[in-house]
This record gives structure tokens, C-alpha cells and sequence, in this order.
């Protein structure tokens, strides 16, 4: 990994972390009810930068949320851990198996899919043995992901077409 | 960006995968009560005592020996109904179906009772010394 993707992927995760912080400022009707702002950073660094340090990212909000949240390594932790992870490793395996198929929303939606599917089998798994209860909260937790990714992946849509945008007005200023 | 050029970005695939969550959550949320029915129960009464607590997912007609004769309670469909009463008033058949609440006969001192056990735990309101 060169110097320079370090850089660039400590000041994502950074952006990530402080996303997530003020994510967890916000007041929820629903306590696992989340927005996943966060998401929006590790989706720019998967498109700007590809799957690795996309992971790296995700990793690296994930552990230093916990740390400075004193959850490290609990419950919500765990959750943390696994729908972040699968979220960002699905988006890239979809981008790279079909990269024209689905726009910056469609992979927001399918990374807010599989954020909350891997959450609820990993609470199935670990913490509620109940079948009913995690098919019954289910649907609508999917319902509220999708609403939230949509509007992930519009705001990563707006920041990509900018970054670019702004990418060119630098490589002509330098040019000049 | 305006938001017409946010849609016109989208892919075909994008809107069909978002309007198939939203489709399918909502079903989800419409019939996943059917898919797992409330196993909730029937509770009977007699005279201020449990005679027979009965599961509401079977559907069956029940006879109930009260002071006065026998009530016979039917269960059909999630649902509880009182059929026969030997009281005059007939207040309890006149209830009909009850999907959750109380059917109450005085006369007889029969009283059926529905829904789910886990919320009707009996504690304790408040106490003073």
C-alpha cells in the first residue's frame, strides 16, 4: 500500500468516525433504528479507491467508534462490526461483477440491505434465539434501511459528481 | 445537481431494486402477522376461578358448568364467542365475537377472557405502607 492511500484512508475514516459520532447524537425514535451516514464515506472510498481500502475504512471506524464509545468488543460492537463489514464487501462484489448495472442509490440500497441483513442473522445467531421476533421486526427494519440508503446514495451521488468535478477544475488549473 | 438529474441518473435496475424492497417490507409488515399467528389463549372463569385456559388457534366449542347451567363458549377463527347461557339477559351472547378484551356473564360467573398472557401478568400497581 503506497504512503499516499494511507493518507487518503486515514482522513476517509476520520470523515467516517465523525460521521458516525454524530450519527450517534441524533436523537431515534426506535433505538436500533440507525441512518447510517457513515456508509456514505465508505461508499466514495469504494468507488474513488476500490474495495480494499473501502474495508479498511469500515474497519477502522468500526474499532475506533467502539473504543471511544467504551463498547468495544460487546453487543452493539459485533452488530457494528458485521453489517459494516458485509454492507462494504457486498457494494464492492456488485461493482465489480456488474459495475454499470446499478448507480451510486442502487448500491447504497443494496449495502443498507445487507448492513441490516447481516445484523439481523448476527442477532439471531448470538443474542435472540427467537425466530418470530427477529421475522417480525424484520420488514420493517428492510422498509426504513431502504429509505435511509436511498438518500445515502443520492447525497454520495451529489458528493462523487463534485469530487470529480472539482478533481478536473484542479488538473486544468495545474495544466495552465 | 437538482433532484430530476438525481432520478435520471439512476439505472433501471436501481428503480426496480428499490421499488421491490419497498414492496416487499411492506407486505412483510402487512402479513407477517399471518404468517405467525399470536399464539395467545383463551382464559375461562368460574366463579373467580381459572377452570381452563384454551390455545385461541384451535377451533373448538367448549361447555362450561356455571352455578346456574352450562355456557358453552366457542373458539373459531382467532376469535371467542359465547353460543348458550342459561341467563336471562343473555349480556354475554349479545357481546358476540371478541378478538381480545372480555366476555363477561354475571349471572353465571362465568368469565372468558383473551390475549396474550405475557401482557396480563398480574403484579402489582403500587404499594403503600
Amino acid at each position: 500500500m503506497q504512503q499516499q492511500d494511507k493518507y487518503r484512508i486515514a482522513l476517509l475514516a476520520a470523515f467516517a468516525l465523525g460521521l458516525h459520532g454524530f450519527e450517534n447524537l441524533l436523537p431515534s425514535p426506535i433505538p436500533w433504528l440507525r441512518l447510517g451516514l457513515a456508509n456514505i464515506v465508505t461508499l466514495i472510498t469504494l468507488l474513488l479507491y476500490g474495495m480494499r481500502p473501502a474495508v479498511m475504512v469500515t474497519l477502522i471506524r468500526v474499532m475506533l467508534a467502539s473504543l471511544i464509545t467504551g463498547s468495544f468488543l460487546g453487543p452493539a460492537f459485533i452488530l457494528s462490526l458485521g453489517g459494516g463489514v458485509a454492507s462494504t464487501l457486498i457494494m464492492g462484489f456488485v461493482l465489480r461483477i456488474a459495475p454499470r448495472l446499478f448507480s451510486t442509490m442502487g448500491l447504497s440500497i443494496i449495502g443498507a440491505l445487507f448492513h441490516n441483513l447481516a445484523q439481523l442473522s448476527l442477532a439471531y445467531f448470538l443474542f435472540i434465539q427467537r425466530i418470530e421476533a427477529i421475522l417480525l421486526i424484520t420488514p420493517v427494519i428492510i422498509l426504513f434501511g431502504t429509505l435511509t440508503g436511498t438518500v445515502n446514495g443520492a447525497v454520495s451521488a451529489l458528493l462523487m459528481k463534485n469530487l470529480i468535478k472539482y478533481d478536473q477544475k484542479v488538473q486544468n488549473e495545474t495544466q495552465c | 445537481m437538482s433532484l430530476r438529474e438525481l432520478f435520471h441518473n439512476t439505472t433501471l435496475a436501481d428503480r426496480i431494486l428499490f421499488s421491490l424492497m419497498i414492496l416487499l417490507s411492506l407486505s412483510g409488515i402487512a402479513f407477517i402477522k399471518d404468517i405467525f399467528p399470536d399464539t395467545s389463549t383463551v382464559h375461562i372463569y368460574v366463579d373467580g376461578h381459572p377452570a381452563y385456559i384454551l390455545p385461541l388457534d384451535k377451533n373448538r366449542v367448549m361447555s362450561v358448568e356455571g352455578p346456574q347451567g352450562k355456557t358453552v363458549v366457542e373458539i373459531k377463527d382467532y376469535q371467542v364467542r359465547v353460543i348458550e347461557s342459561p341467563c336471562h339477559n343473555k349480556l354475554c351472547i349479545q357481546t358476540g365475537w371478541i378478538r381480545s378484551g372480555a366476555i363477561v356473564c354475571l349471572p353465571n360467573r362465568v368469565v372468558v377472557t383473551l390475549g396474550d398472557p405475557a401482557k396480563h401478568k398480574k403484579t402489582v400497581d403500587a404499594t403503600t405502607g
